[in-house]
């Protein structure tokens, strides 16, 4: 009797693993979207096939903020040349190099890199890849370390966003009081901080702004609950305005906003680095705008300047500016709205400067 | 009939069964004992119990994986050639394995005296960060700073896990508690420092030590890093050392019955101690090799979940020291190929996470050994000797 249960247990497995083994494809699933695109990165070492290759830092490509909006300017970019791309989600830190080196082995024609944890893992790659070209996002290569020509680090002047941001609150604050609810206390951040609250005193001297750091490391960019504790604790110091800039951690203040009496008439909030209004419909209540930097296009744009020949520098400056105002366009009066434009137009223009340094 | 389950209980995890217990029928004798083959199945059973759980995981992960459109072979396929047969992949397999091997071993040592470090985590970060930092300071030393280095990190780790060993045996406080909220505590020791004191300059404001000097950088030869030596001899040291030695004794004693190990003049909270100095020291020690063999500097992100993974090789290994060597081996493949296996089909690579989670459910509940065995089944369960004691 024994001998039958093994037997059963035995043929169960063997069916398993037959069933599982009958049909499937040989498995590629990526494509460059438009058709007459290469069907595989065979052909990458071609000079006609043109490839496109993209690592995540340890984040996901549908993670609503950074890698999300890398990925989707990446992908906009190899199709409209007819070409092919892949990504690589990473998973371990010290896999950047490994994960790299899967794209420079098929000579993928551009490879992208984005976070700023990969800026050593892709100066190295550009050194030892020459036909290689690297687009570094959120990355400031040292010019003293770094001699090659084929990589560029695009950077935002994520003070200008936070500027005209902290302007508009300014503006319209009744009780002169704001908060930032913060991610990572790191250059990005910091720049987005500090150009909201030079914005904000610029439109308004009386105006005062608390701001908070999450504190922690692991999870400073993936923590909604502090966040919203600490989105509660402004709006209960009398804050009527909440920037929440730190990816899922400000998404936590904004949603918070979102919930407290009087969110849109009384109490606002404004998001960070892609138009939240999409991202986070959940903050729509109190979404007056974002603050943002144009990562897709700024990575479009390189992707299609690396076709013709070195970048310009080991550093490419993209946009940054204000999302529209969405269902708020009717809240907020026209003379904050052309007083916010002109600031706007006047960073972009390079005649006002934030006077943000780190 | 007589049978094993009759017998007492064994140590928790002992694939390499010792001599049977005259009460049970000979392997392979005559009678009703089952013949050759099936003796020995029921001697290594707990590897049975992997092997069969390894295999239904790797089932369910096909059905998932040809759900996405994938065939599963080439996709197994493309993970064991990515982390094997590659130019790199295996030097970087083995280099996975590593700080698994070690956490993992940070893991049995306390589980052998009925204690659940969950700590690893905390003590591989200071133990990481603390090394990084001497590294750096005695460079000047050259290939001595590798020791130095070594030294520290282990002493950071030993001491981090040496203090949920005092509050266990002073306080009677949990060590399970106590090394949960220690690995916060150590997350933001570890954050300050390296936001704070101990932040390059020249790091453009990422969070991250000063680079180790080239001297002190732990060598690769012959595609084998020399970290993976250094884990697999500590492995076999650990296994020699609870199997032969008096403290082993000791080790497996308090774990067994901590009253019984009392009465009979054991210094139990001795053995808390050095089992949890133990623990800590090799946790330590693999957030050290890590630094001087891969990273080359502190940074957060060193520590991935390794802390944790531990408790994954440890329960595969059935708290036995030498498991933890094919154990950390596999999870070593499987993360090393998850990456090539995007590359190459689009699979997210957390189906590695996937299999290895579905193979500890099966492993860690005896339902699976027990619908097998029947009435034959050890009476094993790494995890429950843990708790209530």
């Amino acid at each position: 009797m024994k001998a039958k249960r093994y037997l059963v247990a035995g043929t169960a497995a063997a069916l398993a693993i037959g069933l599982s083994a009958c049909g499937g494809s040989t498995g590629n699933s990526s494509s460059g979207g438009a058709s007459g695109a290469p069907a595989d990165d065979s052909q990458c070492s071609q000079t006609t096939v043109f490839c496109v290759g993209l690592v995540t830092d340890t984040g996901k490509v549908d993670d609503k903020s950074f890698n999300q909006s890398a990925h989707e300017g990446a992908k906009k970019a190899a199709a409209a040349s007819n070409g092919y791309y892949k990504y690589i989600e990473t998973q371990d830190a010290k896999d950047y190099a490994a994960n790299i080196k899967q794209f420079t082995d098929k000579h993928y024609d551009v490879v992208i890199t984005v976070g700023f944890m990969m800026t050593d893992a892709t100066a190295a790659a550009a050194a030892a890849n020459s036909t290689t070209k690297f687009i570094g996002v959120d990355q400031a290569f040292d010019k003293t370390k770094v001699t090659v020509k084929n990589v560029t680090g695009l950077l935002f002047p994520e003070d200008q966003a936070g500027y005209g941001a902290g302007y508009l609150a300014g503006l319209m604050t009744k009780t002169n009081k704001l908060g930032q609810v913060l991610g990572l206390e790191i250059p990005p951040v910091q720049k987005y901080a500090k150009g909201f609250e030079a914005g904000a005193k610029a439109a308004n001297p009386a105006v005062t702004v608390s701001t908070v750091y999450h504190p922690a490391g692991d999870n400073a960019f993936n923590d909604p609950t502090w966040g919203a504790a600490e989105a509660k604790k402004a709006l209960d110091q009398g804050a009527d305005f909440v920037f929440g800039a730190g990816g899922n951690t400000g998404n936590g203040a904004l949603q918070e906003v979102a919930k407290a009496s009087g969110a849109g008439d009384t109490v606002f909030c404004i998001g960070v680095d892609t138009d939240q209004w999409d991202t986070v419909p959940a903050a729509q209540k109190c979404l007056i705008t974002s603050a943002t930097k144009l990562i897709s296009a700024g990575v479009t744009d390189l992707v299609e300047k690396s076709k013709d020949n070195d970048f310009g520098g080991l550093v490419s400056m993209g946009k940054a500016g204000l999302a529209p105002y969405h269902a708020f366009d009717a809240k907020v009066p026209d003379t904050v709205k052309s007083k916010v434009s002109d600031i706007v137009k006047q960073m972009e223009a390079g005649t006002l400067k934030t006077g943000v340094t780190l | 009939m007589p049978h094993p389950s009759a017998r007492p209980e064994r140590e928790p995890a002992e694939p390499v069964t010792p001599p049977a217990p005259p009460d049970s029928p000979a392997p392979g004798g005559p009678g009703d004992g089952p013949g050759g083959l099936l003796a020995a199945i029921f001697r290594y059973q707990s590897v049975v119990v992997i092997l069969v759980a390894l295999l239904g995981a790797m089932a369910i992960g096909a059905a998932l994986i040809r759900y996405q459109g994938v065939n599963p072979w080439y996709a197994y396929e493309t993970i064991f050639k990515q982390a094997l047969f590659t130019s790199d992949g295996l030097t970087r397999t083995l280099a996975k394995t590593t700080p698994l091997i070690l956490t993992g071993l940070a893991v049995v040592l306390p589980l052998r005296v009925g204690l659940f470090n969950i700590g690893g985590q905390g003590q591989f970060l200071l133990g990481a960060i603390a090394a990084a930092w001497a590294a750096y300071q005695t460079s000047a030393l050259g290939v001595l700073a590798i020791v130095v280095g070594v030294v520290v990190g282990i002493l950071f780790g030993a001491m981090v896990g040496s203090i949920a060993a005092i509050l266990k045996t002073w306080r009677g406080v949990h060590e399970v508690i106590t090394t949960i909220m220690l690995n916060n505590i150590a997350a933001g020791i570890v954050w300050w420092l390296v936001t704070g004191p101990f932040q390059a300059p020249n790091a453009g404001g990422i969070p991250q030590t000063h680079e180790i000097g080239e001297a002190a950088r732990i060598p690769t030869v012959a595609g084998i890093p020399l970290g993976f030596g250094v884990a697999v001899v500590l492995a076999l040291v650990c296994a020699w050392m609870l199997k032969r030695t008096t403290l082993g004794f000791r080790f497996d004693t308090v774990g067994k019955n901590r009253h019984a190990a009392g009465y009979a003049g054991i210094p139990i909270n001795r053995v808390i101690l050095l089992a949890m100095v133990f623990a800590g020291g090799l946790a330590g020690l693999a957030g050290a090799l890590e630094v001087h063999g891969v990273m080359h500097h502190f940074e957060p992100a060193i520590a991935g979940t390794l802390g944790f993974d531990g408790i994954t090789i440890a329960l595969l290994a059935r708290s036995n020291p030498l498991w933890t060597i094919p154990a950390g081996f596999l999870v070593g493949i499987l993360r090393t190929g998850a990456a090539g296996l995007q590359f190459a089909t689009g699979i997210a690579p957390e189906i590695v996470d996937l299999l290895l989670a579905i193979t500890l459910l099966l492993v860690s509940i005896p339902v699976l050994g027990r619908w097998i065995f029947r009435s034959r089944a050890h009476k094993v369960s790494a995890a429950s000797t843990s708790w209530g004691s």
